[in-house]
């Protein structure tokens, strides 16, 4: 039975009510009564504690020597609690209470005080491969944020509670990430990934009474190992790869389309422009001519005579012309040499108008000609 | 002979003290004790607070009360397909009957872990012994870490005065030789999707090119349609008016049409007319009477 049990009272080893107050136990009058029996043992005469006395009972100062030691045992149980931390107070072993920030005093030897930080957010970190639910592998590192929520767990009921958080966070960790696909891993799913983690973790460390609240779980990397980087690499080099082949191809129609239809629009043009030109030399040509019938109506033998004479004058006076008389009874003949020789070079299409006994008939007129020319030239010096 | 007095009660005290230290002793919230007398057990149920004991009569052993951990090495494990993996798992444990733990382990904690390790491993391999790969890895182990658990919850009391709280499996590997399959398959996986993506993306520029040039003669054929239609129409209606105004006297029409085309074809000089002189404009040549 111990004494401090409780309902255990009368078996207090200080005798009196100081167990209720958090006063330090009477420890002067404690010796005194020591001092009475042993002196009463000794056959000493019985001194009381304010016998304080030099030379009183001895030489011996026992007063000052009490005073001294019970002054140094209360300054030894002061202590201050940081605004940041609690205190886990165990008295005889047994947990007491937990104590806030500020001052506090607990009897030494007899009570033990463990301060724990209570606010500080502290960062575990995981990383590793492992497996996902497709049986493939994956490069994970995760961040769990927390801090101590319940002192007297932390302290009192798990043997190492940063090394429990570890294991569970790793266990946690592979148990979500092997319930998930590779790409769920990677990409779709990292947050759910993340809250999964953190509501599992959270459960194992209640189990494990760590006294321990996770705050936040991030999956700061979460990518394919590097053994096989590569191909993820040209997995995303290929979807690259797929939207510029599209935007090429866009780009294609963007600049053939508008291209087509400026073109459209001018063989419409330059139809619109065939057909007014088109429809007005008509109109042109036709007013011409109604203009011209007026006049010719009125005199038509003149007016056909006249346009007739006309035209062949221009035809004649811009053509070479050769009068054959095919008759032979006139001597008239006009004969341009020049053209002639000329024309002896080009003038194709005459000349298949102009049969070769024709030539040989106009040779023989020029010669002719040229003939009494000359003699006619004779008879004239000779006359003179 | 006062200060002999006092010399005595000092030394009293100290030897007071001393027996004191010898004999209290605190058993912490933390804690789990025995006393042994001469290596018997003699008491087991000690709750936190302050006990005496005799000094070198009873022995004092005391055990960590709180949750502990099992962490046993990495264990080569044969899965239902014949494949090794190395399984890493740690478990967690509580003390509850300390008598039994004491007269289990002779005293030793790490006995206790050291059997605990032995008979997690055999249960874990027995587990996934009969089970492939995806049937381990994937998060469906929940039931199969609680029977684990429970199972030997219920011989750890018995034979160990032990509570185990959890068992888990930390982390499953493969060994270098499956891990490079896995490799191989992961890689050939995103070849394919690599590949899927590249067909993917010349199928889109394949459609969309040949849309743009099927747009485009369409559009270019639409215009040929529509500038012939136009150019119909012109000459239509340039027929049309030729028609009605050369209908009114087509003789002169056909007189007049061919002078035109008599100066037109003969404006050259390199064309050259033979002429008999009997056509009507050499009338009056020869003859100025005309006849």
């Amino acid at each position: 039975m111990a004494w401090n049990e409780p309902g255990g009272n009368n078996k207090d080893p200080w005798g009196g009510g100081n167990r209720n107050n958090d006063g330090p136990p009477d420890l002067d009058e404690l010796l005194r009564k020591m001092q009475q029996k042993l002196n009463g043992l000794f056959g000493g005469k019985p001194t009381t504690a304010d016998d304080g006395r030099p030379g009183g009972s001895g030489s011996f100062p026992w007063s000052l020597v009490l005073i001294v030691l019970a002054v140094v045992y209360g300054l030894w149980g002061f202590y201050q609690v940081d605004a940041s931390q609690s205190a886990v107070v165990l008295r005889l072993g047994k947990y007491h209470e937990t104590v806030g920030s500020g001052l506090h005093w607990n009897p030494p030897l007899i009570d033990n005080v463990t301060k724990v930080n209570m606010t500080e957010v502290r960062t575990e970190r995981t990383t590793g491969q492992m497996l996902t639910e497709d049986a493939s592998i994956v490069d994970v590192v995760l961040q769990v944020q927390w801090h101590i929520d319940d002192a007297e767990s932390f302290v009192l009921r798990v043997a190492d509670p940063l090394k429990s958080l570890q294991e569970a966070t790793d266990s946690a960790l592979r148990h979500v990430v092997g319930s998930q696909t590779l790409n769920g891993v990677i990409s779709q799913n990292r947050t759910q990934v993340a809250a999964d983690t953190q509501v599992r973790l959270q459960q194992y460390l209640d189990l494990y009474k760590t006294g321990i609240r996770v705050d936040v779980v991030n999956l700061t990397d979460a990518k394919a190992p590097r053994e096989v980087q590569d191909a993820f690499d040209d997995v995303v080099r290929a979807r690259e790869d797929e939207v510029r082949l599209q935007n090429e191809a866009q780009a294609y129609a963007n600049q053939v389309i508008p291209v087509a239809r400026g073109q459209a629009q001018r063989m419409i043009e330059e139809a619109e422009a065939y057909k007014s030109r088109v429809v007005e030399s008509a109109r042109g040509e036709a007013a011409r001519f109604e203009k011209l019938l007026t006049e010719y109506q009125r005199a038509p033998d003149v007016t056909r005579e006249r346009m007739y004479l006309d035209t062949v004058q221009d035809v004649m006076s811009n053509t070479s012309k050769v009068m054959v008389d095919v008759e032979g009874g006139n001597n008239m003949m006009y004969l341009p040499l020049d053209k002639l020789a000329e024309n002896s070079g080009s003038g194709a299409s005459t000349r298949t108008q102009v049969s070769s006994q024709v030539i040989d008939e106009i040779t023989q007129r020029v010669m002719n000609q040229v003939r009494t020319e000359v003699n006619s030239n004779r008879r004239a010096r000779e006359v003179r | 002979m006062n200060n002999n007095k006092s010399l005595f009660v000092i030394a009293l005290i100290l030897v007071g003290l001393l027996v004191l230290s010898s004999s209290a002793f605190v058993v912490k919230e933390t804690e789990k004790a025995v006393l042994l007398r001469f290596g018997e057990l003699v008491r087991t149920d000690y709750t936190p607070g302050l006990y005496f004991k005799v000094p070198l009569v009873h022995e004092l052993r005391k055990f960590d009360a709180r949750i502990q951990t099992v962490d046993s090495q990495p264990v080569r494990m044969l899965n239902s397909e014949n494949k090794f993996m190395m399984v890493d798992s740690y478990a967690k444990f509580r003390i509850v009957d300390v008598g039994r733990f004491y007269k289990a382990t002779r005293g030793d904690e790490r006995n206790a872990v050291r059997l605990l390790a032995e008979q997690i491993n055999n249960r874990l391999r027995n587990q996934f012994g009969v089970r492939d790969l995806h049937e381990v890895v994937s998060g469906q182990r929940d039931q199969l870490m609680a029977d684990i658990t429970k199972n030997l919850n219920e011989t750890a009391q018995k034979d160990l005065g032990v509570e185990v709280v959890d068992v888990r499996v930390k982390r499953i590997d493969l060994p270098p030789e499956v891990s490079e399959s896995v490799f191989q398959r992961m890689r050939t996986g995103r070849e394919l999707e690599a590949r899927d993506h590249r067909a993917k993306g010349q199928e889109a520029s394949e459609r969309i090119r040949a849309n743009a040039d099927r747009q485009k003669v369409v559009i270019e054929s639409e215009a040929y349609r529509q500038a012939e239609e136009l150019r119909g129409a012109g000459d239509a209606e340039a027929a049309r008016i030729y028609a009605d105004a050369y209908s009114k006297n087509p003789e002169f029409y056909r007189f007049s049409r061919s002078l035109t085309a008599y100066r037109e074809s003969f404006k050259d000089k390199g064309d050259m007319l033979l002429v008999e002189p009997d056509s009507a404009f050499f009338r009056y040549l020869k003859d100025p009477a005309g006849k």
